[in-house]
């Protein structure tokens, strides 16, 4: 039983370190959650290899909220990422200043998650519950981790943060539009063993009315005149999902310095794919399908001792991928217009070392990451003149290889240096060597001001659609390049158990060369070409408070900005081209986010809004009818309220979404849900 | 988009509708729905049109008046989910329609029965057709693409006599040429066509010419339409099918008259 406590109380102490960057903490104090301040990190603790970072960091109550959340809601509500999407469980891409969602690169567990085909990820298919880690590199500082990351890196992992002993928890949520959504996880902690099995399900017709201002419906005469018009209120058509997934994690730790881990996640989604506003098919049968099973499984090793680590990875990925479309020619006879059928199969290693020097002042890290991917891909549907091998598509494979290795050095308490140097390969190509130099400075102590610079060059390598899909693939496009310039300037306060308070300012600057963009073609099929130079620039803002007021009240804020231009450089297409000197489509000059927090003894108020300004369609930036999506604001809250009794604790939760009932477009053509509601109800047993 | 009655007739492929609209105001007038994936539509007479589609081996048959699906045409051993049907050009009573979309043929259709009598086999994707004023069909194929499951074949201009659906000349591009858009002047005399630059020719002419009537201007034309008034020669581009195309209007000399922005990627013109 000491033994348990003390193991507790360490943890509790190892959880607040964690969160002190966020100036938050909740520990379990006579059953009644309390959650405390803790200190602000002071300069001189800052990880080496952090130096000139440009980092984002989420913490557990972002990542926690409520179990129906994706990645793609927390980032929209908590950084200033560009995230896209028409609707829940549809796809939801990420973008970082100004860049496009391929130049966005993704880890989980240190293994790069994005697909090998499309070349990015949708984070829609990743429950935030499934995350423990999460954190943004912007910009050059995804440098540090891998290559390719154009605008940044998200990067996502599990932990072992569990508890001694077991553990139990479930949730349910009953919402709007007969949605359903359930999380269970089972725990267990000893001094050697965590071990962890998550699942997630969630499913939902997600038929919502909305009023389609797209499309306007006649009232005729008998002899057909018309005599009336209006916008219809319809259903969101072929919406509905069914998502599942399995995540399972167990950790072995010597307590003599070596750590292993497995890491395995299932997911299987079966989407309908929503239709558009401009659809007049009526009431004919239509069946719009994506089916996903993925299995991704991360093998780590991690041997550490007081001045040096190394650790030793392995994975494997298996995605299978369908989609299908098919539309009602007569009386209930469906025409398959397309069966889509895609795996891909992905072998990883990696292995990396770092070293601290007894002074303290120098650190450096070396790391070879790689990867084998199997990609399948054919349409079924299309007739063949040879035998019954569909040649649409492509069956090919592709090594990727990722070396650095860095320097980080500290010549004086208040600066620090760091130099990365990366080469990539791709098949037997590579890139030149990725630089990227980063400084940091202490300007102040008090209020632990820094400023920090990077500059990068980088390299990405088209997709495996982009090169080889048929038709359309482009086997002699260039690799895409940028050039990325950052400066900013920090702040951190606070006093525990009083107040924290934080905030950075940071401008950045980049070029991309060879951007690759699918264009039609005369043969009726899109193909990819490196059609433009863009320049993308601007700042980020990020602030964020919190306060310990007297009673077991406290108030948290936080937020941030961006200023995102992001202006296609040409060349010009032809003589008439307007789109020079533009704004790129979808990309939006600004866009901000504020969460705050209210919580008192059990009871705890939520507040998020989210706010994108106007966003082309058209790369001239020409404002007709279907040239712009408006700016709009989004609200949400949540209530919730904890109860903790002897054999269990208990807490319900009220989410209130779209809280203005704002009838807004995030994708041209495809409708968002109105306001609308989820209620959870969780229960934790205790023993 | 057709003129027909008085009335245009949009057709609007990907949100399986066609509208009628007044010509004057540019307000709806009606609509027919229910479509598959509606290509291109074409009057019989005024109380009968031919709607193509892709995706569907069925040619609809509408009621324009009634703007009512009212029957349709199954083209004989044409997949389903791999069908297509494209433009349509009439003979007495006989309409001809290119299959174009991992497809290889024309087809005649009789009017009356509403069914296909005839099949004419041509090269690899018949991408458009016209009728001169001798009444013989000319078609240009693209070709397909490399890879492609349908194969691929050197793309060539077909003229074709109606009457027979013998093919009565074939004049082949190079493989890899990209030529579409085959258009007729008023007189029905003089084709145009897109291959890269714009290429005019003679009906009566033997030989593919050796000099394009206009040259490109290092972008990628999209369609064209000649007057059917005055002969003048009008040419799309999209540029980028994100923004707003542009419009170069040709004398019959290859003289650039005049040039005017429009919607994004101008496919298609009709004259009133």
């Amino acid at each position: 039983m000491k033994m348990k406590e003390t193991m507790k109380r360490i943890l509790t102490r190892m959880l607040c370190a964690a969160c002190a960057a966020t100036g938050m903490c909740v520990s379990a104090q006579d059953g009644v959650r309390v959650r405390q301040l803790g200190e602000a990190v002071a300069w001189g603790r800052r990880p080496m290899k952090e130096i000139g970072v440009q980092k984002t960091t989420f913490d557990s109550l972002a990542l926690k909220e409520n179990i129906a959340l994706s990645m793609a809601d927390v980032l929209t509500y908590n950084s200033s990422v560009f995230v896209k999407n028409y609707g829940r469980a549809t796809l939801s891409t990420v973008a970082f200043r100004g860049t496009s969602p391929s130049h966005t690169q993704v880890t989980w567990n240190g293994m790069r998650i994005n697909n090998p085909m499309l070349g990015m990820t949708d984070f829609s298919t990743i429950p935030s519950y499934f995350i423990d880690r999460a954190s943004l590199l912007h910009g050059a500082s995804s440098v540090n981790e891998s290559g390719g990351g154009l605008g940044g890196l998200v990067r996502l992992g599990t932990a072992a943060d569990v508890a001694p002993g077991w553990g139990v928890q479930y949730v349910q949520g009953i919402g709007s539009f007969s949605t359903f959504d359930e999380f269970a996880r089972v725990t267990y902690g000893s001094d050697h063993w965590t071990v962890s099995t998550r699942a997630v399900y969630s499913s939902s017709p997600n038929d919502y009315k909305y009023r389609n201002r797209d499309k306007i419906m006649n009232i005729y005469d008998e002899d057909k005149n018309i005599i009336g018009r209006y916008h219809p209120v319809e259903r969101n058509r072929s919406g509905d999902f069914k998502d599942m997934h399995v995540l399972q994690e167990v950790y072995y730790n010597t307590l003599a310095g070596d750590r292993l881990g497995m890491n395995v996640w299932f997911l299987d989604s079966d989407r309908g794919l929503p239709l558009l506003t401009t659809d007049y098919s009526d009431g004919l049968k239509v069946e719009n399908r994506q089916h996903e099973r993925t299995f991704r499984g991360v093998l780590s090793w991690d041997h550490s001792r007081s001045n040096w680590r190394t650790g030793l990875r392995s994975g494997y990925v298996n995605t299978w991928m369908a989609y299908d479309y098919s539309r009602e020619v007569a009386n209930g006879v469906m025409a398959r217009m397309t069966r889509s059928r895609s795996r891909v199969n992905t072998i990883y290693g990696q292995a990396e070392g770092e070293y601290t020097s007894d002074s303290r002042k120098w650190y450096f890290t070396a790391n070879v990451s790689l990867y084998q991917h199997f990609v399948k891909s054919k349409d079924k549907n299309i007739i063949t003149q040879d035998g019954d091998n569909a040649v649409v598509g492509y069956d090919k494979g592709r090594v990727e290889m990722s070396v650095s290795a860095s320097a980080k050095w500290q010549p004086v308490e208040r600066m620090g240096l760091s130099l990365v140097l990366r080469e990539e390969l791709s098949g037997t190509r590579w890139t030149p060597v990725i630089p990227a130099l980063f400084v940091d400075g202490l300007i102040s102590r008090k209020g632990n001001v820094t400023a920090r610079a990077s500059v990068s060059r980088n390299y990405r390598f088209p997709s495996l659609n982009d090169l080889y899909f048929l038709p359309g693939g482009n086997p002699s496009l260039r690799d895409e390049s940028g050039l990325t310039y950052d400066a900013g300037v920090s702040f951190d306060v606070g006093k525990a158990g009083v107040y924290s308070a934080g905030g950075s300012v940071t401008w950045f600057d980049s070029y991309i060369d060879d951007w690759i963009i699918w264009l039609p073609t005369t043969k009726g099929f899109f193909s990819p070409r490196n059609m433009k130079k863009v320049h993308a620039y601007g700042v980020e803002v990020k602030g964020n408070a919190a306060v310990q007021l007297p009673r077991g009240w406290m108030i948290d804020l936080s937020g941030s900005y961006s200023w995102t231009p992001s202006v296609n450089c040409g060349p010009k297409l032809s003589v008439a081209d307007q789109s020079v000197g533009r704004q790129l489509p979808y990309v939006p000059r600004h866009s901000a986010s504020v969460s705050g927090r209210l919580t008192w003894r059990s009871w705890g108020f939520l507040y998020k809004w989210a706010f994108y300004s106007k966003r082309y369609t058209m790369s001239s930036n020409d404002t007709t009818l279907s040239g712009h999506l408006p700016a709009y604001f989004m609200s949400n809250v949540a209530i919730d309220k904890s109860f903790s009794w002897r054999p269990l604790d208990m807490s319900l939760k009220l989410a209130v979404n779209n809280l203005f009932d704002e009838e807004y477009l995030s994708v041209l053509s495809h409708p968002m849900p109105g306001i609308n509601f989820e209620f959870f109800i969780s229960f934790t047993p205790k023993w | 988009m057709t003129v027909y009655g008085g009335r245009g007739w949009i057709v609007v492929n990907n949100s399986h509708v066609v509208f009628a609209i007044d010509l004057t105001t540019f307000k709806e007038v009606g609509r027919i729905t229910g479509l598959t994936s509606p290509r291109y539509i074409h009057f019989v007479s005024d109380d009968k049109a031919y709607v193509t589609q892709l995706w569907d081996n069925r040619i609809f048959i509408v009621d324009p008046k009634r703007y009512e699906v009212t029957g349709y045409i199954t083209v004989p051993d044409m997949a389903m989910e791999s069908g297509s049907t494209e433009q349509m050009v009439q003979y007495g009573k006989y309409v001809y329609c290119n299959c174009w979309s991992y497809q290889n043929s024309i087809i005649k259709i009789d009017t009356e029965t509403d069914r296909v009598v005839d099949r004419l086999e041509v090269g690899v994707q018949p991408e458009s057709m016209v009728m001169d004023k001798f009444n013989r069909i000319w078609t240009v194929t693209d070709g397909g693409y490399e890879g492609s499951p349908y194969g691929q074949s050197t793309p060539a201009l077909y003229r074709i006599d109606a009457e027979s659906m013998i093919i009565e000349q074939r004049w082949d591009f190079r493989k890899g040429d990209e030529p579409r858009s085959l258009r007729l002047n008023g007189a029905r005399d003089k084709i145009y066509w897109i291959n890269d630059d714009v290429w005019c020719m003679d009906i009566a002419a033997t030989r593919l010419p050796v000099r394009p009537w206009l040259e490109s201007r290092g972008t990628r034309y999209y369609a064209l339409t000649v007057s059917p008034a005055d002969g003048d020669v009008y040419v799309a581009d999209a540029i980028d099918y994100q923004q707003q195309g542009v419009i170069y209007r040709y004398s019959p000399e290859a003289r650039l008259k005049d040039e005017f922005y429009v919607g994004v990627t101008p496919g298609a013109f009709c004259w009133k």
